[in-house]
């Protein structure tokens, strides 16, 4: 029962870092360069929601499409600040001006909602519910719900609308995609849109059950880079699976061994991956590193 | 034609620096201190106590600047402040490993370093130009220990605590002070601060069969570790840290999972006790906007031994040094007192939660728990 309680903790919290991971993978493919803000925007979803909880006290759920949107707007924003200038400088510039952009957040979500952790809205109801014996908070079963619907939601615009092979097409040959006639910079500026909406779902999911405070982005951050890392660069799927297996051992793995063992044994195993697939579980989608 | 031009010159010069000379008469308190980082919930905290008491005496000024979380950006701005020369005394960051790098300096420079850093090292090292006005881990962790044995009645705590220095500092205090009262811990694990999910060390530290948990985390961890204690039906005592006391951790939590627990504190604002304190609380709220905690209280009260010691003819330098280490202050958390080594503060209270309200209230209190004074 515990194992299984561990379980559907482990995939929740995993489900909530996909959707961070996924974000981050869209525009490392659509820019060739990281996102060192996408961490940022997970926290600056997360204080939206506690925000509106403040204005409309209801449930998280509502306030969702709320959240997706005004960060979507947030994401906008971010490209135009941080990419759009930038966008014939080498990768390496986009780095610093992330991590500037990110800096800015993180001090602003300071500034005006103070240094303290906060807690949003619960999605449905909070409470515990038993799933064949064992005791799960009904937020987790919520977290992981919703993240496979905006998961799948991701998959079908990408896969099977007009607009998704246009984004496609700009992340795999920005280039060629121009040529073909696709305005390219709007692609890469509504990738930015899309990234920025699933950190912000992210960060409501999260910040309900597990707080959120202006400074948790660099652990998002180094999350969801870790399992970028993993699934192979560029990899939505391998983004997917890495989150996941990020995720596992925070719960399984550390239901064995000490937190720090397990946080350890996380980095070794990531280190074991690169060593057998250096491009690794999936292969590298994106040809560059930055 | 030459004299009207210069005589303008003149006047504008006088301008300019006559009304610096008056400022420079009145001496300037650099507050040092994070308000942002990792520790700036507990750095605001402090930047709130010095200006509530600072604000309140005409006869001193003030100029409050951000250290961060990196000993070089602190050592910077100390630098910067002690360019000034009217500057004789500074109010210096929570965070110990900032102090540390500070305190070199305040010896250069001959300039007091007061703090409520809890970090133990900080008044070891025989420098005596610094100023603890916040009980360390030597203090709190064993009054945190003899309420979990005494009070309690606990014998089998489970200790989880952070990685952090903070963490590690005081599980080594706590491990020293239940050995002490005669206790061995069953079961002890450290948390990283980015860990979300405490189902697994919960799971564990519940298969050692404890009768206690005994917490020393920052805020949202230690929040965590009550929420997902209580939802996983654990129901046994909860003794948390400092981070338990502050109302910011329990507005995180509804007040029935905060039944049966209790945490360590220097002193507990809004707990109230006295009117001075609740005036203090009822001031802290309309001024901030939000509640005050021990940390507030406690640079308040460091900040207005400052004053006391200014309005006693001791206004920087040697000899201020010299009346913070010879005199006591009766502030609102506790009596002041230095033991010889800067650690000015040597009481501890225990706070419950009765499950019906976020406020808690005192059920213990520790005094010369160190035998400082």
């Amino acid at each position: 029962m515990e194992l299984l309680q561990l379980a559907i903790n482990g995939i929740a919290l995993g489900a909530a870092y996909a959707l961070v991971a996924l974000g981050f993978v869209l525009t490392l493919k659509a820019t060739g360069a990281v996102n060192f803000a996408q961490g940022d925007l997970v926290t600056a979803g997360g204080f939206l929601a506690v925000a509106l909880a403040g204005l409309l006290p209801v449930p998280g759920i509502l306030l969702l499409p709320i959240v997706v949107l005004a960060m979507a707007g947030i994401g906008l924003a971010v490209a135009t600040l941080s990419w759009w200038p930038l966008r014939d400088r080498p990768p390496a510039t986009m780095f610093i001006s992330t991590i500037a952009l990110g800096i800015v957040i993180q001090n602003g979500l300071n500034g005006v909602f103070g240094a303290e952790p906060r807690a949003a809205p619960p999605l449905f109801t909070g409470g515990h519910v038993e799933v064949f014996g064992a005791v799960v908070a009904r937020q987790s079963l919520a977290i992981l719900a919703v993240a496979a619907i905006l998961i799948a939601g991701v998959h079908l615009l990408l896969g099977r609308t007009q607009l998704g092979r246009m984004l496609r097409a700009t992340a795999q040959d920005r280039a060629v995609a121009s040529a073909l006639g696709i305005r390219t910079g709007a692609m890469v500026m509504l990738t930015f849109a899309l990234a920025a909406a699933l950190s912000g779902a992210a960060g409501l999911l999260l910040a309900n059950r597990y707080f959120i405070a202006p400074t948790d982005g660099g652990g998002f951050i180094v999350k969801a880079y870790i399992a970028v890392v993993i699934g192979g660069w560029g990899r939505v799927g391998g983004a997917l699976a890495g989150a996941m297996l990020v995720a596992l051992f925070e719960t399984i793995v550390a239901a064995w061994f000490d937190q720090a063992v397990a946080t350890g044994l996380l980095y070794a195993a990531l280190l074991a991956i690169l060593a057998v697939r250096p491009r690794g579980l999936f292969g590298e989608a994106t040809g560059r590193r930055a | 034609m030459l004299n009207s031009s210069v005589r303008r010159i003149l006047a504008i010069l006088a301008a300019i620096v006559l009304p610096a000379a008056a400022l420079a008469e009145v001496p300037r308190i650099p507050v040092l201190v994070p308000v942002t980082g990792y520790l700036s919930l507990e750095g605001t905290a402090q930047r709130n106590g010095a200006i509530m008491a600072l604000e309140a005496d005409a006869s001193v000024t003030f100029e409050v600047s951000d250290t961060g979380t990196s000993p070089e950006v602190a050592v910077t701005a100390m630098r910067r402040a002690l360019r000034n020369t009217d500057v004789g005394v500074i109010v210096g960051p929570i965070l110990g490993t900032q102090m540390l790098a500070m305190l070199p300096l305040a010896e250069e420079y001959q300039v007091p370093l007061v703090t409520i850093s809890g970090t133990a090292q900080l008044t070891e090292m025989g420098n005596p130009w610094i100023f603890r006005f916040f009980p360390g881990d030597a203090v709190t962790k064993i009054a945190h220990a003899r309420y979990v044995a005494e009070d309690v009645g606990a014998k089998r705590p489970a200790i989880l605590y952070q990685s952090t220095a903070y963490g590690q500092s005081g599980h080594a205090r706590l491990v020293e002070a239940f050995a002490a009262l005669g206790i061995a811990p069953v079961y002890e694990e450290s948390l990283d601060v980015a860990t979300k999910d405490m189902t697994a060390t919960l799971a564990k530290a519940m298969a050692a069969g404890p009768d206690v948990l005994v917490l020393h985390l920052h805020s949202g961890p230690t929040a965590l570790v009550v929420r997902q204690a209580r939802a996983q039906g654990i129901d046994i005592p909860i003794v948390a840290g400092s981070a338990m006391h502050q109302p910011s951790t329990a507005a995180l939590l509804e007040p029935a999972e905060l039944k049966g627990v209790c945490a360590e504190s220097g002193s507990s604002p809004i707990s109230g006790g006295s009117p001075e304190m609740e005036k203090f609380a009822a001031d802290y709220r309309v001024k901030f906007g939000n509640e005050p905690d021990a940390f507030a209280l406690a640079q308040y009260d460091a900040a207005r031994m400052l004053l006391a010691a200014r309005h006693a003819g001791a206004t920087g330098g040697a000899p201020l040094r010299d009346w913070l280490a010879g005199n006591a202050f009766e502030g609102l958390a506790m009596t002041y007192k230095s033991d010889g080594k800067g650690n000015m503060a040597h009481d501890a209270v225990i706070v419950c939660y009765d499950g019906e309200s976020r406020v808690p209230r005192i059920v213990r209190r520790y005094q010369g728990v160190d035998g400082g004074r």
